[in-house]
C-alpha cells in the first residue's frame, strides 16, 4: 500500500522503455498576481474540479511557490562585487506525486505555466518551451488580448490543442 | 548527495523534531545569538540586499504550510489516495512521507538526490518506532518535541543519514 508508487514507478519504467507513452493531462497558466488565466484538460487522469476550485488552486500554488523560494537551508555569502547580483532563488520547478507530475515554468515576468503529465514523462521542458512559444506568438501578439486577463484567443486554442493532441496520441 | 535538514511534524501540525546538517559557513544573521568569533564579516548597515534570515522555528512553520497546501492540492487533483512525494526547486529538493497516523516526515536535500521516500519510511519504521514510540518513558503525544530528541534516536538518525549517503 505504502509503496504502491514505487512499484508503479518500476513498472512504468519498463513500459516507458517499450512504448514511450507520453500523456499531458492538463495545462494551467497563472498570471503574476496569482490569478488563473487559462485552464484546459487534454486527457483523462486528473479529477475534474469546478472553476472555483481551479481559481483557489492557482492562488494557493502562487503562494506556495513564493514560500518555497525562501526555504533554502543554505544561504550563499553576499556577493562582494556591487555590480553583480546573484540569481534570484527559483520556486517549485517539479512536483512529483504517485499519480502525476507537475512541471512549473516561471517566466521572467512572473507568469507561471503548470503542466500536469504522467509521472514518467520525459522531455517536459521541451513541451513547456513549445507551449510558451505558442503563448507568446498567439496570445501576447494578439492585439485584442488584455494583459493579465483570462486567455480567450482562438488561434492559441487551436494550435495548443493541435500540438498536444499529436503529442498525446503518439 | 547532501542532506540539509530533516523535520517531523505530528498530527497537531506541530514540529516535534528538527535537525540541520547543513553548515552555515558565514552566518548572515544578526537576529540570532552572536557567535563571538565572527568579526570578519563587516556589518553592511541598514541597506540590506536580502531580508533577514528566518529563525529555525519560522522555517519549520513555513515548511509545514507548504507541505500542507501541496498535499491538499495533490489530493484534490489526483484523487484521495494520491500522495505527494517530493518537489524540487533550483536550489533544493524536499521529500515527504506521511504515516497513516498523520505523522509527517520531511527531508531537504540537494537537487541531484533521487527518491528518498523509502529512506523516510525506514526512518519511521526503524528509528522513530523503535526509539521514540517504544520508549516507555516517552509520552504518547509529543507537545513541544518532548521525548523525541532522545540520545538513541539522534545518534541512530545521524548514523543512518550518513550511511545512506
Amino acid at each position: 500500500m505504502v509503496f504502491a508508487g514505487a512499484e508503479r514507478k518500476a513498472e512504468g519504467g519498463r513500459e516507458g522503455g517499450l512504448q514511450e507513452r507520453e500523456v499531458v493531462y492538463a495545462l494551467i497558466i497563472i498570471n503574476k498576481a496569482g490569478g488563473l488565466i487559462y485552464q484546459r484538460d487534454f486527457a483523462d487522469g486528473l479529477n475534474k474540479l469546478s472553476i472555483n476550485d481551479y481559481l483557489v488552486l492557482a492562488g494557493t500554488f502562487h503562494g506556495v511557490h513564493a514560500i518555497t523560494t525562501r526555504l533554502h537551508p543554505l544561504h550563499p555569502p553576499p556577493s562582494l562585487d556591487p555590480n553583480t547580483r546573484p540569481d534570484p532563488p527559483s520556486g517549485i520547478e517539479v512536483l512529483e506525486t504517485e499519480n502525476f507530475r507537475l512541471q512549473c515554468f516561471s517566466t521572467l515576468t512572473g507568469t507561471k505555466f503548470l503542466l500536469f503529465t504522467e509521472p514518467q514523462q520525459p522531455n517536459v521542458d521541451k513541451i513547456v518551451g513549445k507551449i510558451y512559444e505558442l503563448y507568446s506568438d498567439y496570445v501576447m501578439k494578439n492585439p485584442f488580448y488584455q494583459l493579465e486577463m483570462p486567455v480567450r484567443c482562438e488561434g492559441w486554442e487551436r494550435r495548443l490543442v493541435g500540438y498536444l493532441r499529436v503529442l498525446n496520441s503518439r | 548527495m547532501v542532506v540539509y535538514s530533516f523535520y517531523i511534524f505530528d498530527r497537531h501540525t506541530e514540529c516535534i523534531y528538527s535537525r540541520l546538517w547543513a553548515r552555515q559557513d558565514r552566518p548572515i544573521s544578526t537576529s540570532s545569538t552572536t557567535s563571538g568569533g565572527n568579526t570578519l564579516v563587516p556589518d553592511l548597515g541598514p541597506a540590506r540586499a536580502r531580508p533577514a534570515r528566518l529563525s529555525a522555528q519560522d522555517d519549520a512553520k513555513l515548511i509545514f504550510g507548504t507541505i500542507f497546501s501541496l498535499r491538499n492540492m495533490v489530493r484534490k487533483l489526483g484523487g484521495p489516495d494520491d500522495s505527494f512525494i517530493s518537489f524540487r526547486t533550483g536550489q533544493y529538493k524536499l521529500h515527504y512521507y506521511e504515516t497513516p497516523t498523520s505523522i509527517k516526515f520531511v527531508m531537504l536535500t540537494d537537487t541531484q538526490t533521487l527518491n528518498m521516500r523509502n529512506v523516510l519510511h525506514q526512518i519511521y519504521v526503524n528509528l522513530y518506532v523503535e526509539f521514540v514510540v517504544k520508549n516507555p518513558l516517552s509520552p504518547v503525544e509529543h507537545p513541544g518535541g518532548e521525548g523525541v530528541a532522545n540520545e538513541l534516536f539522534e545518534l541512530a538518525l545521524d548514523q543512518f543519514v550518513k550511511g545512506v549517503l
